[in-house]
């Protein structure tokens, strides 16, 4: 009994390992490597992978709610040219990506220790007004 | 995960620690030792916990230092040989009255702490102990001649 929280420590259940989940479109590709698990305090990183297969005009990354939901957002990095508010989304506007160019995003939280719970974190692609492709991610804040 | 890992590292530190400090000094806390001790504690928790305030944290870190306990202590009562290695052995500091040197040098101990420790046992001289034992607490035993 008493090695089992430990054990289930070990095999990932309470956090913070990350793991990758990938979405594919025509025009675009997109892989977030963060974690599904973590715990009050904790600082984990979700870091996006944009692949553009033709030329993203204007690439532009939509956060849901449950990506802000009593956490604390330290970085993001690089800068996006304008951050705005859509629908409720965290709307972050990246810019022009060339045909066979990656963009890397990353960004840097800190779980709030009030923050306990489980969220849904969409994820969404557009090129100006046209959506590409969606991943839809988890996470659940332990106690 | 990395709380598990991290657990188990610095219970290996901290085992390897007090083994390399020695049992007297753990064994009589001076209030230097006490507060060093205090900030040694500080400084691992941090390391242990990083940023972490959750109780599922503190279960984690518990957890693995209990069953890391329970292991040790198993393997010390299962395995002979590895008693002395996860204990220590006890030490003969006097035998028939003499000081064992080589054993005080060891542990760095001085005849006049021995004599005070014994004076604190009612023991007046040295000469008087048939055996005097540090055991694996970091305490030493006085048996008498008379006894």
């Amino acid at each position: 009994m008493l090695a089992l929280v430990p054990l289930l420590a070990l095999t990932n259940v309470f956090g913070q390992r990350p793991e990758t989940t990938k979405q594919t479109a025509a025009a675009a590709s997109i892989s977030l490597y963060a974690p599904s698990a973590v715990r009050g305090g904790d600082l984990f990183e979700a870091r996006f992978h944009i692949t553009a297969h033709r030329e993203l005009k204007n690439a532009i990354l939509i956060l849901g709610p449950g990506w802000l939901e009593g956490m604390s957002l330290n970085t993001v990095a690089p800068s996006p040219s304008t951050q705005t508010s859509t629908n409720g989304n965290l709307t972050l506007v990246l810019g022009d990506v060339p045909a066979g160019h990656a963009y890397l995003l990353f960004l840097q939280f800190q779980v709030l220790p009030t923050n306990v719970g489980h969220r849904a974190q969409t994820v969404d692609l557009n090129d100006g007004s046209t959506h590409l492709l969606s991943i839809h991610h988890e996470i659940t804040v332990f106690p | 995960m990395d709380l598990a890992i991290r657990a188990l590292v610095l219970y290996i530190v901290v085992f390897l620690v007090t083994r390399a400090v020695g049992r007297r000094e753990l064994g009589t806390l001076a209030p230097f030792d006490l507060i060093l001790l205090i900030v040694v504690g500080d400084a691992i928790q941090q390391g242990l916990t990083q940023d972490d305030y959750s109780v599922t944290g503190a279960l984690i870190v518990l957890g693995t230092f209990a069953s890391l306990q329970v292991i040790t202590s198993y393997a010390s009562f299962k395995v002979d040989r590895l008693r002395p290695v996860l204990e220590g052995e006890p030490i003969i500091l006097i035998e028939d009255g003499k000081l064992i040197d080589r054993n005080l040098r060891r542990e760095r101990l001085t005849a006049e702490e021995v004599a005070e420790e014994a004076r604190q046992q009612q023991i007046a001289s040295l000469e008087d102990v048939r055996w005097a034992v540090l055991e694996t607490s970091g305490k030493i035993s006085f048996i008498p001649k008379s006894s």
